[in-house]
């Protein structure tokens, strides 16, 4: 467990890739938000942004970089594939964790201010982040952690197999998204499917995204086990 | 006792090239053990694969008594200082101190004295490093950790000849202080030679020479004079290759020398010399191509 804890330490030296790096563009991608907003006053009613997704797509360059970067130097100190993935996913669920307190906060700050002073939505997305704060909590940190377990496999087949593994992986998950799709249409269930998702909640849907989040990181560790540096 | 490091029968094959074939040989805990070869010999494949950071196509390892892949009880007291180090995006200072939270004996103090000797400078990018000094950190964390199983690959490719020295230096000091085991593969043997207790020296996958350094020294001798001279003192011995311009020859005898050899070959007219580590080291893994046409091999 402690050496658990210095790998997550170890990780977090990378301010850039863990902390500085999403948040400035978080931070940027608001100030352009609101400068469009600004622009076009003249619309009547709510604007949703949208735009918070940017944080989680940039959490899966910071899991991806995070792991392609500092394991070799790791394995070299003598720490073991398994502890040095046990500590990485420590620190993602930290990181999750805190990010999502933090947004969060920026969305209690942005109900208080009727979106700003502009009637901006941005920390508030309909039915995802629109419930009481601990549930908008939760449903950040599940999609948070999602996103950083699928960057994390990103860079442990990236370190594995190279740039030749990457795209392979790549192609192998659209191949089974279109295997679902596919599966979908031939039982003729496109209705039961729509049914599914128009009566999931959004505690059913954060749940969802736990189950994927586990299987992921179950598929990163069974990557790492065999790498080779 | 366990020895520190044991490997048997240890074999790693890639797309039908074998860089290890058939590997067995213990070293004891509490010694400098010197890692020879040519090129693409194994060397490296050897550490990694001790390391646990390859793995095995056969046989086995043992590091202090147990496997050492995935092995955080063994990992933990295991440090591998590698030359082609690939290192995050770190300045020299970040890199040092995250290393001593790897390490329950780490020293700051020898840490800090290193980093001096070396002229590191601490706010450098690792990446801005030039290749000598990237060596020079490497070493610097392989000595300050402390680590019962010290693990260097070609630890000073692009060291200058004083760095090298403080590298030498160093190690038998901290060493002596505190006793472990260390595995060194170099290139410069006669360099390192007064620090390693053994040597192996491997070539093609295989270990062909396996010794303590002591037993090898005088265990071959170089035999120059006039050619009729070596002929005769070295008639009836081992001999393991010979050259030969003009009148003088020069002869390389296995085996030690007593005092009524040494006599006899001063009243000839001989002269002797006995083989260096490194020329001990290259007859063992083959000599190379001849110079001269003269030279024939016995």
């Amino acid at each position: 467990m402690s050496t658990w804890i210095s790998v997550a330490r170890y990780q977090l030296t990378d301010r850039y890739t863990f902390v500085t790096g999403p948040w400035t563009i978080l931070g940027l991608d608001f100030l352009i938000t609101a400068a469009i907003v600004l622009g076009y006053p003249g619309r009547n009613g709510q604007v949703y942004a949208g735009a918070l997704s940017a944080i989680y797509v940039y959490l899966v360059v910071t899991g991806a970089l995070g792991i392609a970067r500092q394991l070799p130097f790791a394995l070299a100190l003598g720490v073991s594939r398994r502890a040095f993935y046990a500590g990485t996913t420590l620190l993602a669920a930290a990181i999750a964790a805190v990010y999502a307190l933090g947004l969060t906060v920026l969305q209690l700050i942005e109900r208080a201010t009727g979106g700003w002073g502009l009637k901006l939505h941005f920390f508030r997305v309909p039915y995802l982040l629109s419930g009481p704060w601990y549930l908008s909590w939760l449903t950040s940190f599940v999609g948070l952690a999602l996103m950083l377990a699928w960057g994390m496999w990103f860079g442990i087949v990236y370190r594995r197999w190279n740039l030749p593994g990457l795209l392979g992986f790549i192609a192998a998950q659209a191949v089974a998204v279109a295997l679902v799709l596919v599966i979908i249409g031939g039982a003729d269930a496109w209705s039961s499917a729509g049914r599914f998702f128009k009566a999931l909640t959004v505690e059913g849907l954060t749940g969802l995204l736990a189950v994927l989040a586990v299987a992921l990181l179950a598929g990163g560790y069974a990557t790492v086990r065999r790498l080779t540096v | 006792m366990t020895p520190a490091i044991s490997v048997a029968g240890l074999s790693r094959r890639y797309r039908g090239q074998l860089a290890l074939d058939n590997v067995s040989f213990d070293i004891g805990s509490g010694s400098i053990t010197g890692l020879l070869g040519r090129n693409g010999a194994g060397k490296t494949t050897l550490l990694r694969i001790i390391a646990g950071h390859e793995f095995a196509s056969a046989g086995s390892v043992r590091v202090l008594g147990a496997r050492p892949v995935e092995n955080d009880h063994v990992l933990r007291q295991m440090v591998f200082v590698r030359e082609d180090q690939a290192y995050p995006d770190f300045r020299v200072g970040k890199a040092v101190q995250a290393a001593s939270w790897f390490y329950p004996n780490w020293s700051h103090e020898r840490a800090g004295a290193l980093l001096e000797e070396f002229r590191l400078p601490l706010n450098r990018k690792i990446k801005k490093l030039s290749r000598g000094m990237r060596s020079a950190l490497g070493i610097v964390i392989g000595l300050a950790a402390r680590a019962e199983i010290t693990l260097f690959d070609e630890p000073y490719a692009g060291l200058d000849p004083v760095a090298r020295q403080i590298f030498y230096d160093w190690l038998l000091a901290d060493y002596a202080e505190h006793p472990r085991t260390v595995l060194l593969s170099t290139h410069l043997i006669d360099e390192a030679a007064g620090l390693l207790e053994r040597v192996m020296v491997i070539d093609r996958g295989q270990i062909v020479l396996n010794s303590g350094t002591d037993e090898l020294r005088g265990g071959a001798t170089s035999v120059s004079g006039p050619a009729i001279a070596v002929a005769e003192f070295t008639s009836g011995r081992p001999v393991w290759n010979r050259r030969r311009v003009a009148a003088q020859e020069s002869a390389v005898v296995a085996g030690a020398l007593d005092e009524a050899d040494r006599a006899r070959a001063a009243a000839l007219h001989l002269h002797l010399e006995p083989l260096t580590l490194q020329q001990l080291v290259v007859h063992a893994v083959g000599s190379p191509e001849p110079p001269a046409r003269e030279r024939t091999s016995a």
